[in-house]
């Protein structure tokens, strides 16, 4: 395999596609001397899975960070469906984040105290879902993630995998345009890893939401539309240059 | 142990693991000075007590070197006590050295303090001088309960009329004559039931400290639990990470203990110079010996590592660091029955009752409140998550059901300072009135020679030019009594001048008015105000302060979490109304459930009806510990925000 880091350009700037959901250009990050995004080009398509793959301190993270409005880039832009949002103030990001984004993380996302279907009915109640409702409709996610009895079990009383089940049915209660998954089954052991990353993205696919998951698995990039290698804050292209 | 590897951990642990470190070290600090400070103030009680030991005289069986009478006497108003010794046998009496003199006075010998000394040169002589004429010198400090005491010794012989007369018509106002073989004597029932209410005082501000102590050491164990995982998974054994955790609790405890105890020392001379009993302290007094303050710097230290241990169990089981939490058993109700059965007690105390079995049952029914408390607190959070609408109150709820007892923690403080409150807002009456009635001298005489004494009375007001009515006004059987009436206008000073013009009218006895009767009532009834004071600070102090420690560490233990759900954009608004609900329902009910049980318990010793002061103690109370607890939670605010600002949550 030749792969050279170069810029992305899937597509040229002027010509956004419609159904592109999420882009990011020429987005730079440094932490002090360190660069952790050296100018990357990343485009989304609507319900379209997105595999991040790259060795640990490449930047993997920081670009997750970047696209989900978590972290202000240094420079470049962040559109979600044509709408800029690296220029917007914390407070309507962290709305976007709990409106329009998921996140699943590698763990300790669920509170410790909530019953699984309150963990998961939370992003709606924020939302001003009465509580009733919002919790009738957590319930709704439990049988189809294979969480059937699971409802009522606190984070503690589950298995890694259930839990990460859970995490996934909150990322989604919300129907949000885009999950995130940062390394989501780093800490499962790999046959159960595999099982929740099916999970997460056949769920999302079912939901029309698009995926960003960050891996190391290649089999688990197997079943995403497509991956994207990073290097030291840039995009390896398979076969050189463009796609 | 890995002494060195934990060195390094706590250098290294950057500048929020550091932030860990100095928060324990503080709040170490804070509880030693206060738990040095209450265990210092038993033993000055006693200090006071056995320098007071030699004027309550314990009659001998045998052997007797002398004879020994206490009595007081008054100056404006101020109390001297007057210790009458007359030695029996020259030669033994050389042994019998009363503290604060070289040798037993001889016969018309009078030593005063040094403080009675100055005021008799202050005073004209005919208002103090002249009842102790020509000192023979000035006493030491070992005679002396507190530095600025008024004390008289005054020499007779054997056989004269004071010591042998059939001692004072009040005993609580003095011991008659009694034939000691020395002058050790033995502590006043005064000044024992003073210690007995120093040592409740001091069980009701060290509950809370301990608490605080707790509290304190779970805060080193918050910080470094991840790190602590890291460890784990790099393979350290469960025993060197414990070994390392503790031993660096340790050390911060250690360091903070110290400086408690420096911290306590310097405050010293201040704290000497609250009154009480009379007088402030020698600062001698208030220092703790070597042997207490081994205990405390010793027991400190010991009992954060403990809860270190206690703290660390989660991370040693877990090489992830993953708290396995599970639906927590319920509360069991007995806890709350069990404060029934205590207060079902109360009602049968009444103000008779032996101070040792209120103490008991005062003691008896804190430790219930301190149990009932997590089970009301479960009750509270099942009662807030079942109805809350709102994110916040669902939090909130859930986290009160989840744990109770840290919640509990949180708020006990100021809940169980409530109790105190509740308790002694109702027990401390106003001061007794003043009656207005004219003033009089009164003096017991026995009824056949009360006439002579009057005449006698009459002569010696005269010649001192104090215009006066005696008369004598019998009492059923055996004594009369001889009253001096002064008329309405009678200043202190004319007051003072009748008293010295009386001076030995009655061998033995002191004419005293009503209000110098009623002075030890009075000057107890100061004496708990002021001890209220105290405690109720020290409580509230340590509430607050626990309060902010508990906060801080919570935020701690739950920081990964509250990022990631602020990451995923919960406001931050909704974590901190969480928190704050959190502490405020619990605080509001149980701090008014324990007022109210304080109360209850003060009932039976109520003595008319609630007071003025009480009532504003009571709602200062309430006003501050809200308050400062609100406060304490806000001050954690910033630490929160910092928690939950970093995008990337990690072991430090
Ligand atoms: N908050 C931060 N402060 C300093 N450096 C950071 C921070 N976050 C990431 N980095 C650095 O940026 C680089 C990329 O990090 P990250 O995106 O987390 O990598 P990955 O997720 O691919 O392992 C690394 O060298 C990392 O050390
Ligand atoms: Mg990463």
């Amino acid at each position: 395999m030749d792969s050279r880091p170069i810029r992305q350009a899937r597509h040229p700037a002027n010509l956004e596609a419609m159904n592109d959901v999420l882009v990011g250009r020429a987005l730079t990050k440094r932490f002090g001397q360190t660069v952790a995004l050296g100018g990357v080009d990343i485009t989304i398509g609507a319900a379209e899975a997105v595999a991040i793959m790259g060795p640990s301190g490449s930047g993997k993270s920081t670009l997750l960070h970047c696209l989900a409005g978590i972290m202000k880039p240094d420079g470049g832009e962040v559109s979600l469906l044509g709408r800029r949002i690296d220029t917007m103030r914390e407070r309507e990001r962290s709305a976007l984040r709990r409106t329009r984004f998921g996140f699943v993380f590698q763990f300790g996302q669920l509170l410790p105290e909530l019953p699984a279907e309150e963990n998961v009915a939370l992003p709606l109640m924020l939302g001003g879902v009465p509580r009733t409702q919002a919790v009738r409709q957590a319930r709704e996610w439990f049988a189809p993630l294979g969480l059937h009895t699971m409802e009522t079990r606190r984070p503690g009383e589950l298995s890694g995998g259930q839990a990460q089940r859970v995490a996934i049915a909150r990322a989604l209660v919300s129907r949000p345009a885009v999950v995130f998954a940062d390394e989501p089954t780093g800490a499962l052991d790999q046959r159960t890893g595999h099982d929740t990353m099916r999970l997460l993205v056949e769920a999302t696919r079912h939901n029309g939401a698009s995926l960003i998951v960050v891996t190391h698995d290649q089999n688990v990039a197997s079943w995403c539309d497509r991956t994207v290698e990073v290097r030291d804050g840039l995009l390896l292209v398979p076969g050189g240059v463009g796609a | 142990m890995n002494l060195d590897l934990t060195w390094r951990l706590l250098k290294g642990g950057g500048r929020r693991g550091l932030l860990g470190a100095w928060l324990t070290l503080g709040a170490v600090a804070v509880s030693t000075a206060l738990l040095l400070f209450a265990v210092a103030v038993n033993f000055a009680f006693a200090a006071r007590a056995d320098r007071g030991a030699w004027r309550n005289p314990v009659p001998a069986e045998a052997g007797a070197v002398a004879i020994e009478a206490a009595r007081f006497d008054f100056v404006g108003d101020q109390v001297i006590t007057v210790v009458d010794l007359a030695a029996l046998d020259a030669r033994a009496a050389a042994g019998a050295r009363p503290p604060g003199m070289p040798r037993l006075p001889a016969p018309g010998e009078v030593w005063l303090s040094p403080a009675l000394a100055e005021l008799a040169r202050k005073l004209p002589a005919d208002q103090l001088a002249e009842r102790y004429p020509d000192p023979a010198g000035v006493l030491g400090d070992e005679a002396l309960v507190y530095p600025g005491e008024l004390v008289a010794v005054v020499g007779h012989a054997p056989d004269a009329p004071a010591m042998t007369a059939a001692g004072t018509r009040d005993g609580a106002l003095g011991k008659g004559p009694a034939k000691v073989a020395d002058l050790t004597g033995t502590p006043s029932e005064d000044s024992e039931a003073y210690r007995a209410l120093t040592l409740v005082a001091s069980v009701l501000m060290v509950v809370p400290l301990l608490v605080f102590g707790g509290a304190a050491a779970r805060l080193t164990v918050a910080r470094r639990d991840w790190r602590l995982a890291a460890l784990r998974l790099v393979g350290a054994t469960p025993g060197q990470v414990v070994r390392m955790t503790v031993a660096e609790a340790v050390i911060v405890a250690l360091a903070g203990a110290l400086l408690g105890a420096a911290a306590y020392a310097a405050a010293a001379p201040l704290l000497a110079g609250i009154p009480i009993a009379g007088g402030s302290w020698f600062v001698s007094d208030v220092l703790p010996g070597p042997l207490p303050l081994a205990a405390v710097l010793a027991g400190v230290p010991l009992l954060v590592g403990l809860s270190a241990v206690v703290g660390l169990r989660r991370v040693v089981v877990s090489p992830l660091g993953v708290a396995k939490r599970e639906t927590p058993p319920a509360m069991r109700f007995v806890r709350v029955l069990a404060l029934f059965a205590v207060l079902a007690a109360f009602p049968l105390l009444t103000r008779g009752t032996s101070i040792g079995i209120v103490a008991v049952a005062l003691g008896l029914a804190f430790l219930c409140v301190n149990l009932a408390g997590p089970w009301v607190v479960s009750l509270i959070g099942r009662i807030t998550a079942g109805s809350a609408r709102r994110p916040a109150g669902l939090l909130a709820g859930r986290r009160l059901v989840d744990d109770p007892r840290s919640a509990w923690r949180t708020v006990s403080g100021v809940a169980l300072t409530g109790f105190v409150a509740g308790f002694i807002g109702l027990l401390s009456p106003s001061a007794f009135a003043g009656d207005g009635e004219p003033p009089q001298l009164l003096v017991s005489a026995p009824a056949g020679q009360a006439e002579a004494v009057a005449g006698q009375a009459r002569d010696r007001l005269r010649a001192a030019g104090v215009r006066a009515t005696v008369r004598v006004s019998r009492r059923g059987t055996g004594d009369a009594l001889v009253a001096t009436a002064l008329g309405s206008y009678a200043d202190p000073a004319t007051i003072d001048r009748a008293r010295t013009a009386l001076t030995g009218l009655m061998p033995g006895r002191t004419p005293t008015t009503r209000a110098d009767d009623e002075r030890f009532a009075t000057q107890l009834l100061a004496d708990i105000r002021m001890g209220t004071t105290v405690v109720l600070s020290v409580s509230f102090l340590v509430a607050i302060a626990s309060a902010g420690i508990t906060a801080a560490s919570s935020i701690l233990d739950r920081r990964q979490t509250y990022a990631l759900l602020r990451l995923a954009g919960t406001p931050l608004e909704v974590l901190d109304r969480a928190r704050r609900a959190e502490t405020l329902v619990p605080l509001t009910v149980m701090g008014g459930g324990a007022i109210l049980v304080g109360v209850f318990c003060a009932m039976p010793f109520m003595i008319g009806g609630m007071s003025v002061a009480g009532a504003i103690t009571l709602g200062a109370c309430v006003v501050v510990g809200f308050g400062g607890v609100v406060g304490a939670g806000a001050l954690s605010r910033p630490l929160l925000r910092s928690v939950t600002a970093d995008p990337a949550p990690r072991p430090d």
